[in-house]
């Protein structure tokens, strides 16, 4: 019984390790495979946080999660962070702006309607790019050039892979369940 | 992957009376915040870049590797993969560059053609010549007679007997040749060089310009041959030789009655004593072999 609970502290950081050394293997491929396009990148990290939050708010417990999501948030910004040139954190409160706002809101909705998913990322994507422009561009006039020159390629962008996202989200979570 | 999405299986069907307390989502959201902040400052007083700039050393090779590969499949993605794709973007290519040689040819005869414009507007600055340019079309293919044929004819108002000119980088404008004969757009040039060409000529001397006669040499191996009619007078080497004109100032019903004075011929190179007469050989200012645009002197300003 004595070990039980040190095993499952252990068990808990080299889950969270794993999952922090996955999403640092995904921001890689986004800042490598998944740029060039005019200069912009599909922001798969930020996607796949929303969808684990959605997904994890449609189950049995969608306060642990939502939770999850925040978590992945909070590791994929912080590997982007790593790999970029903005402050360490600037994409991780960027992240975890974008799905706590999106997920609480979004929770009572079906994920499973693809309307759904869609219009999470695609609002979840216009915090993201807003908050990293307050942080980046604190001093920036022209918002409605920013939002049409940055943010609506970026939710365009981001639209792509949302349904495959949701849909292998959803697949892990029902497999791991 | 699986195994990171969670540290306990959930429950996918929907529980109302599961877990309500969203505040928890908002505290962690805060608190997760709150460390990013702290990173950020921590980041911008440069206390975390060394661990920030370890980590991304590390992963460096990984990242360029990926951006090689990203570089493959664009490659790739822009290459066409058919053998109807590349067929059609061969000839596209075919169509292409046929389209640039024409416009190259173009521009460099336009090139050309502004050269011989301004040689043309020099010449008519300085002689009282009215000339009309023409572009040498071919040469007499046999060595029996040295004669051109140029694009220019009776509808340009070319006549027999007209002196052609010509001139090469460096020189004075100079006669190569008079017009032979005429068809509606092209003319015969009968070069000065050819044996059976005959002019009268003067030589420029300081105290005079005394009459000869000068004639093509080129079947003898040589160019232009004199004799002055004045055997008295005596003949230098660099003594320049123009037209006398003579027909034309006499008014005489000849062909050659078009060929005007003073046209600018060539210099004395070498001058030999045969019996009681001088022989001077010409070097010309322009050899006729070498033209390849001439002007015709239609008419000289009185």
């Amino acid at each position: 019984m004595g070990d039980s609970q040190p095993r499952r502290i252990e068990e808990r950081l080299a889950r969270e390790l794993g999952l922090a050394l996955v999403l640092l293997a995904l921001a890689l491929v986004q800042v490598t495979l998944l740029t060039g396009l005019a200069g912009f990148s599909v922001p798969i990290l930020l996607v796949l946080a929303i969808a684990r939050a959605l997904v994890g708010a449609g189950t049995a417990e969608p306060v642990r999660g939502l939770m999850r999501g925040l978590w992945w948030a909070f590791y994929g910004g912080l590997a982007l962070d790593v790999l970029g040139t903005m402050p360490l954190g600037s994409h991780a409160i960027a992240h975890l702006l974008a799905v706590a706002i999106v997920g609480l809101a979004a929770r009572r909705f079906a994920v499973e309607r693809p309307l759904v998913p869609l219009l999470a990322v695609a609002v979840g994507t216009v915090i993201y790019e807003g908050t990293l422009a307050l942080i980046a561009l604190p001093a920036i006039e022209d918002w409605r050039m920013y939002g049409l020159v940055v943010v609506a390629p970026s939710v365009l962008l981001a639209l792509i892979p949302t349904l495959p996202a949701v849909a292998i989200v959803h697949r892990l979570v029902r497999a791991d369940g | 992957m699986r195994d990171f999405l969670d540290d306990r299986p959930l429950k996918l069907r929907r529980d109302r009376s599961g877990d309500r307390h969203y505040w928890r989502v908002a505290a962690l959201a805060v608190g997760l915040a709150l460390i990013s902040l702290l990173l950020i400052i921590l980041d911008r007083q440069g206390i975390v870049a060394p661990a920030r700039l370890a980590v991304r050393e590390a992963v460096q090779p990984l990242a360029g590797w990926l951006t090689e590969r990203r570089a493959m499949i664009e490659s790739w993605w822009a290459t066409p993969r058919d053998v109807a794709a590349l067929q059609s973007r061969i000839a596209e290519l075919e169509a292409e560059n046929a389209r640039l040689n024409s416009e190259v040819l173009r521009l460099e005869q336009a090139r050309v053609e502004n050269i011989f414009l301004r040689q043309q507007l020099a010449i008519t600055r300085t002689y009282p010549w009215r000339i009309l340019g023409a572009e040498v079309m071919v040469r007499a293919p046999d060595a029996a007679r040295r004669v051109l044929t140029i694009a220019r004819g009776v509808e340009d108002g070319v006549q027999v007997g007209m002196a052609v000119i010509g001139q090469q980088p460096g020189g004075p404008p100079a006669l190569i040749g008079v017009v032979e004969s005429v068809g509606p757009r092209t003319a015969d040039v009968l070069m000065i060089t050819d044996i059976s060409s005959q002019l009268s000529v003067r030589v420029l001397q300081a105290d005079g310009a005394p009459l000869g006669l000068m004639q093509g040499q080129w079947q003898r191996g040589s160019r232009l041959r004199l004799e002055l009619i004045d055997r008295n007078v005596t003949m230098r080497e660099g003594e320049r030789v123009v037209t006398a004109g003579l027909s034309g100032a006499l008014d005489l019903p000849l062909d050659l009655a078009a060929m005007p004075a003073a046209v600018p011929i060539g210099a004395i190179e070498t001058v030999q004593q045969e019996g009681q007469r001088q022989i001077g050989a010409i070097r010309p200012f322009v050899d006729p072999d070498q033209v390849r645009y001439v002007w015709v002197i239609l008419s000289q300003d009185e």
